[in-house]
């Protein structure tokens, strides 16, 4: 994986490397990415995948209101909030 | 005990909780919930009809408790106390269970040794400054140590049936689906599937019959009720079990003698052996690889230092708050599953990597669907090895711990239930055999893991302690 790559992923992600864990994870990624090349080995041309173990619709439920407001408990474990929002950096100037 | 009324609820939670303090250097919990468990149990009558009453327990700290702090042993979550509690928490405290503690784990479930979580290695408590297996490793400690007799885990590739197999425990992964997830922070929602550890296949049974039933708060949720695995446990039937042909030659000569004596143990008790094949299972690691990253990618997305958690002081913009709260929330196993999961989902890579992986994850489920028209039970080792130091292996190539799980993803990848049980000890150290069954088999895994403790004693040692007061 070149570097380029893994500016794009990391940006894609939002993380950031130091400089420190940068050379060892895009090391660690270059080896995870060989090992799982390994699938590429197998004839999967008349295979649907499978995303997940049970197959089954998903379930509909009945269009009712429900009377839950649980927003201040929520709000309390914000780690900025003020009166019903969410506090944030101010994103238009 | 309680029934003989040899001691109360509240005298048996205040021992747990005193042993819990006093083996601290094990580090299995992140927090003991004291205050509020000895109140439970003061309120708590003993009800002789209840298998699970008046039982301390404790939970992996990935199920959320209301008020109780929840952080999948990540900084990102530290403080995090959630308004709700997990289905399966509720399930437990219904039969009677008392919250002890939240248990120590790998951060957010990802690791095979419980090295990967913010508060530090979990000891275990077979051989100090070696690992306990993961990411269910602090639950797999506290029941070994003795401080509780049953703890839930979750098991995304082996993370209950590993640990169970390096602490002499039994460990169980249910059919998905078969556990509601609703409460259960999410790593890989397609493979993720709470769990019983506990001594015996018995004490699992009990703890599964309370822990199951549909809930239509998780989408997953299959429509069947409770289970009644306890009921049926003592049914023993000669099931034939199928050995992976595939597997020969993956284990040392000393792991491959204590497996043999597993199966001589069955063949004694009149159980046929049989050779089958899963002609893809060698492409069940790097599968697992693909899905659960490119899951636990999209599911780590939540954590943004927004609404819960932690959120990085040192902020100009929204786009900082995003990025160095991430960046400074999660450890470096997370950071790197969720690059390879965004590189894996991400445009022109999509098709290669992740379609392929689930067309795989096909081949393998009907690999399995193949191999139990010949065998009604796989039977296979639980880990390559036994317990190992701290810090030896993965840290130089990542993919060296993933094999940890070489034995036990597939069936995450198949959904099917899948059981480790203890057995034959290899240089003084517990290792542990897995029964895989086909989707619903809970109860005939269970009966054949009691019959095979009926006949063995490997469940009953118990580890000495003394290096850790």
């Amino acid at each position: 994986m070149d570097k380029q790559t893994v500016r794009t992923i990391c940006y894609l992600s939002r993380l950031s490397l130091d400089q420190n864990s940068a050379q060892k994870i895009e090391s660690d990624l270059d080896v995870i990415l060989s090992m799982i090349d390994e699938l590429q080995e197998v004839d999967t041309s008349k295979i649907e995948p499978m995303f997940s173990p049970i197959e089954q619709t998903a379930i509909v439920y009945d269009d009712v209101i429900s009377s839950d407001n649980l927003k201040e408990d929520f709000l309390t474990q914000a780690p900025n909030s003020d009166n019903n929002f969410f506090k944030v950096p101010k994103v238009v100037e | 005990m309680l029934a003989n009324k040899e001691i109360t609820p509240s005298e048996l939670t205040e021992e747990s909780i005193s042993l819990a303090k006093r083996y601290a250097s094990l580090n299995c919990f992140n927090v003991i919930n004291e205050e509020a468990a000895i109140a439970q149990s003061r309120n708590l009558s003993f009800d002789s009809n209840n298998l699970l009453s008046c039982i301390p327990i404790a939970h992996k700290d990935l199920f959320c408790i209301k008020d109780l702090e929840t952080t999948c042993s990540s900084k990102i979550l530290e403080g995090y106390k959630p308004p709700y509690t997990a289905t399966v928490v509720k399930n437990l405290e219904n039969a009677g269970c008392i919250t002890i503690a939240k248990t120590n784990m790998d951060e957010f479930a990802m690791g095979s040794s419980n090295e990967t979580s913010y508060f530090g290695n979990v000891h275990n408590p077979w051989l100090k400054n070696h690992v306990p297996g993961g990411s269910s490793g602090g639950a797999a400690a506290s029941v070994a140590s003795g401080i509780v007799p049953l703890a839930t885990g979750t098991d995304t590739g082996g993370s209950i049936r590993q640990p169970a197999a390096l602490c002499n425990l039994t460990g169980l992964k249910p059919t998905y689906g078969r556990i509601s997830r609703w409460g259960m922070i999410a790593f890989a929602s397609s493979l993720d599937q709470a769990g019983p550890i506990a001594h015996t296949a018995k004490d699992c049974a009990i703890a599964l019959d309370a822990m199951t039933g549909h809930d239509s708060k998780d989408s997953t949720s299959l429509h069947l009720g409770k289970t009644t695995t306890l009921e049926t446990l003592e049914k023993h039937t000669s099931l034939t079990l199928g050995i992976v042909k595939e597997f020969n030659g993956q284990l040392s000569a000393e792991m491959e003698l204590a497996f043999q004596k597993s199966i001589m143990t069955y063949q004694s008790l009149g159980y046929k052996i049989k050779e089958i094949t899963l002609p893809n299972i060698k492409y069940s690691v790097p599968t697992y690889y693909v899905i659960a990253p490119a899951e636990c990618s999209s599911n780590l997305s939540r954590f943004d230092g927004v609404r819960f958690g932690f959120r990085s002081k040192n902020i100009q913009n929204l786009e900082d708050l995003y990025v160095k709260s991430r960046s400074e929330g999660f450890g470096n196993e997370v950071k790197r599953r969720i690059l390879i999961g965004t590189y894996v989902l991400s445009a022109g890579y999509y098709d290669a990597y992740y379609k392929k992986a689930q067309q795989v994850r096909r081949l393998i489920a009907e690999d399995f669907n193949s191999a139990f028209k010949e065998c009604d039970l796989i039977l296979t080792p639980t880990s390559p090895g036994t317990t190992f130091a701290f810090d030896s292996k993965g840290s130089k190539d990542p993919t060296e711990l993933y094999l940890e799980d070489l034995f036990t993803i597939a069936a995450n990848l198949a959904g099917i239930p899948a059981i480790s049980v203890p057995q034959a000890f290899v240089n003084n150290l517990p290792s542990g055999h897995q029964l895989i069954g086909p989707h619903l088999s809970e109860s005939a895994i269970l009966q054949t893991a009691h019959h095979f403790q009926l006949n063995s004693d490997w469940h009953l040692k118990s580890p000495s302690m003394e290096s850790f007061l």
